[in-house]
């Protein structure tokens, strides 16, 4: 049970307070509710850049990092496709330097055309090391446009390409700063070793004077249902084919979200799963393989993503893999089987609570979804599923219509 | 309604000292010695064996890596699924780790399944039986990676680079072909598993929720009486061989970008000049505002991160800068790191700067031992040295106490740049 406490401010700033005393540090965390599935298909890549930018000095404060740095603070953030995520952490002795900085930022940024053009570059270099200078890096460009013809999600968080990061300007990121970032569109979570009533009185203090603005409303196109199987051959300077499978399913928020996220975990979780045990020890297809679920606040994904072992072709590694699935379908699961997979989330659940900076993440993610109380229903939202419900799910998710397979082959030397 | 001025920071506190939890030393019948930590909010355990077992012994490539993760492959009372199915089964999981001296087995566990769980690392670090098929199947997998590994740049470059310093064939460069995977022959991880996993090469590590019966849990499956034969303990000996070719290119075809690594051959830990070295370090390359980032990063964009590093090795220890840039701006960057060592050299280090980098080490010092775990993870680094994780209260006097002068006299004595190695992989030569 994560207990806290939680108040709005006027301007419609939500607050969350986690008290975790067994740290001498405090953390400070801002969700902004703006992602990459906001932005305009032509200037994609703009959220993320855009993070980066919060770190290039704000309109009374020229250095973020510098001043959090002298009271012994650390920072960072990333950016999704739903999301921006900022947070720092701090001895909790200097609470207020966090909040001193944060709300500078959120009030405005310097917008300097040194730290745009600068920014661009690192990004570039970003997209380049992480999408371009790895082996297999690039799947994601390809593996999203392939199963989303109309939602944003058919971009990656990074951008659709270069091009479109080189070509951002300075009165882009003012107005998208005016249109996104703002008390009523963030949710504040500070957790670790405070009092409530002292975070209060910071929030009322620094967050306070910030006034509300105009949000752009949200009217994200919806993804059509997927009728006919796709596909799409890529061939690329690596080691060994690959394999990746996409199937549409609900959104991070739905109710089946807990039935599906079983069902991935019985294919795929820990070493006695059915895709570990099958695929890689007895028939020896694949060296790495998993299934998982990227976990949108809109309908996202359920992906599986394989390496084959040297010799194997990719019509017997594709057929292994429905064979699997086929299984799961056509067989319901039995009790010990779904017992496992419960006790194993119970488990992460109780481990992922150790650290008050994740608590932090965690709890701004369950406010900016609904309501942060929903955190401590998951574990009896997924002791209600049933080996029913893995079944069904299997059977209206993993079949082929809803498929989008990306054939990775290692160029022949 | 207090008057808001923005544009001044908030007071702040120093932190003068840090108190870091201290570990309590047992010891089990038979002599292994049992550390625990103690604390944490919820209830779940760590607990780590630790065999003087690592890449130090094996007198082939491959075989301590190989002996510790098939621990888990088979044991004389369950097989390596039905092993998968109970550790999973309590959601408990099994870490392994493999390093130059040390190779470990690590338990995380919820407490309430400790019973279980335990007898579980019980099987596995007394019975193993290594089947074939298994021993086949990880070596084939591993090999996959290794392989996908050097399509990166940066593991390329890492390779290169410690070979360089250490010499191709000692533990600490660790470098063997991909022919190695089949040359593994499983009698050499039984025989290794034999004489290094045994009760007289072992310590443990305990952390997180403690009560009274835990430690008495692991008297009855480890302590209670000796177990495997006494351990050979023959110490192999291996001789740095550094090399004579400070600058060295490594082409890697269509690479956008190229890795860059200079440094070169220090101390560990140990040394005097250690603390010293380290707010060197941090200056230079070891945090987010340090010379390199700002110059390389936030100045120039020529990459997405730079950093340096200190590492230490129980016999030995290295200094590195570690970069990934735009093949176009290799020569550039290249450039401009010679440029801020050099800088460290003849111009001291302002007040401002090192009093900023002080306070944002001590912050890291709280952070780096804010769980239990974390303690753990310290200690574990910490014990060959001979040192428990007070080590970090004193250490963070010496860095405190460090001058510019004195940073300035180490850079002069340590980072020459005639004494730096340089290693550049890429598509074209810097």
């Amino acid at each position: 049970m994560i207990e806290f406490d939680k108040f709005t401010l006027d301007n419609g700033l939500k607050v969350i307070v986690h008290k975790d005393a067994s740290t001498p540090l405090a953390a400070v965390n801002i969700l902004y509710n703006i992602g990459a599935k906001d932005e305009n298909p032509e200037q994609t890549g703009f959220a993320h850049l855009f993070e980066h930018l919060m770190f290039g000095g704000s309109v009374n404060i020229p250095n973020y990092d510098e001043p959090l740095q002298q009271v012994g603070g650390d920072n960072n953030a990333w950016t999704n496709n739903d999301v921006t995520n900022y947070y720092l952490t701090v001895p909790k002795e200097n609470l207020e330097t966090g909040f001193w900085l944060e709300s500078d930022r959120m009030l405005s940024l310097a917008f300097t055309q040194k730290s745009l053009d600068v920014q661009k570059a690192v990004v570039i270099e970003e997209f380049k090391q992480h999408y371009f200078n790895q082996p297999y890096g690039d799947v994601w460009l390809h593996l999203r446009p392939l199963a989303y013809k109309k939602h944003p999600y058919q971009w990656s968080t990074i951008g659709k390409c270069i091009e479109h990061i080189e070509n951002a300007q300075l009165q882009d990121v003012k107005d998208f700063f005016f249109h996104h970032y703002a008390p009523n569109n963030a949710v504040l979570v500070v957790s670790g070793n405070i009092e409530t009533d002292e975070v209060k009185r910071l929030a009322e203090k620094w967050f306070g004077p910030i006034e509300r603005r105009e949000i752009a409303a949200r009217n994200l196109p919806v993804e059509p249902k997927q009728t006919e199987f796709r596909s799409l051959h890529l061939e690329r300077d690596v080691p060994y084919d690959a394999i990746y499978m996409a199937f549409h399913m609900g959104s991070r928020i739905d109710q089946d979200y807990y039935k599906v996220d079983l069902l991935s975990d019985i294919l795929s979780n820990g070493q006695s799963s059915r895709i570990f045990q099958t695929l890689i020890k007895e028939k020896n297809l694949f060296s790495t393989i998993d299934a998982y679920l990227t976990g949108d606040f809109e309908p996202g994904l359920f992906v599986i993503s394989g390496k084959l072992t040297e010799g194997v072709s990719m019509e017997d590694a594709e057929k292994a893999i429905w064979e699997v699935l086929d299984e799961v379908s056509a067989t319901k699961a039995d009790e010990y089987e779904l017992q496992k997979v419960k006790n194993k989330i119970e488990s992460s659940l109780v481990f992922s609570e150790i650290s008050f900076l994740n608590k932090a993440m965690n709890i701004a993610q369950h406010e900016i979804t609904g309501q942060a109380e929903d955190i401590n229903l998951e574990v009896e939202k997924y002791n209600k599923v049933s080996t029913d419900d893995l079944q069904k799910m299997a059977q209206k998710i993993l079949i082929k219509e809803n498929c989008s397979t990306l054939y990775y082959h290692a160029k022949k030397q | 309604m207090e008057k808001l001025n923005r544009n001044l920071p908030p007071q702040f506190k120093t932190i003068e000292h840090v108190d870091i939890p201290k570990s309590k030393q047992e010891v089990l019948s038979n002599e292994i010695p049992v550390h625990i930590i103690s604390g944490g909010s919820q209830d779940v355990l760590k607990i780590e064996m630790i065999f003087n077992a690592g890449i130090w012994h094996q007198k082939l490539p491959l075989i301590a890596g190989t002996c510790n993760s098939m621990l888990n492959e088979g044991t004389e009372k369950y097989s390596a699924a039905q092993l998968a199915e109970k550790f999973d089964f309590y959601g408990a999981y099994i870490a392994y780790n493999n390093s130059q001296h040390d190779a470990s087995v690590c338990l995380y566990t919820l407490n309430k399944y400790l019973d279980e769980t335990l007898d579980l690392l019980e099987e596995i670090i007394k019975r193993p039986t290594f089947p074939k098929k298994e021993f086949k199947t990880i070596l084939s997998n591993k090999k996959q990676s290794y392989l996908v590994n050097r399509e990166k740049t940066n593991a390329l470059a890492k390779e290169k680079f410690n070979s360089l310093i250490y010499g191709e064939k000692h533990p600490y460069a660790n470098i063997f072909k991909a022919s190695a995977f089949d040359e593994v022959q499983l009698d050499d991880i039984k025989t290794y598993y034999k004489d290094r996993y045994t009760s007289d090469n072992c310590r443990i590590i305990v952390s997180g929720k403690m009560d009274n019966s835990i430690l008495s849990k692991i008297e009855d499956r480890f302590g209670a009486s000796a177990w495997s034969t006494k351990s050979s303990n023959i110490e192999i000996k291996h001789e740095f061989q550094i090399s004579n070719e400070k600058k060295v290119f490594v082409l890697k075809k269509d690479a956008v970008q190229s890795s860059i690594r200079i440094g070169r051959p220090l101390f560990n830990k140990t040394h005097p000049d250690f603390a010293g070295i380290m707010l060197l370090n941090l200056v230079l390359g070891g945090y987010f505002g340090s010379r390199l980032m700002q110059n390389i990063r936030e100045d120039k964009g020529y990459t997405y991160g730079i950093n340096s590093l200190l590492l230490s090795h129980l016999k030995s220890g290295h200094f590195a800068i570690v970069t990934e840039v735009g093949k176009d701006v290799c020569k550039a960057a290249i450039s401009e790191i010679y440029k801020e060592i050099s800088r460290l050299r003849v111009e001291l280090v302002p007040e401002e700067e090192l009093i900023l980098v002080k306070n944002f080490f001590s912050g890291e010092i709280l952070r780096s031992f804010d769980s239990p775990f974390a303690l753990s993870e310290s200690l574990r680094g910490n014990l060959p040295f001979g040192f428990d994780n007070s080590y970090y209260e004193k250490f963070l006097q010496e860095i405190k106490g460090t001058s510019s002068q004195k940073i300035m006299e180490l850079a002069n004595t340590y980072f020459k740049e005639e004494d730096l190695y340089e290693v550049v992989v890429g598509e074209n030569k810097a």
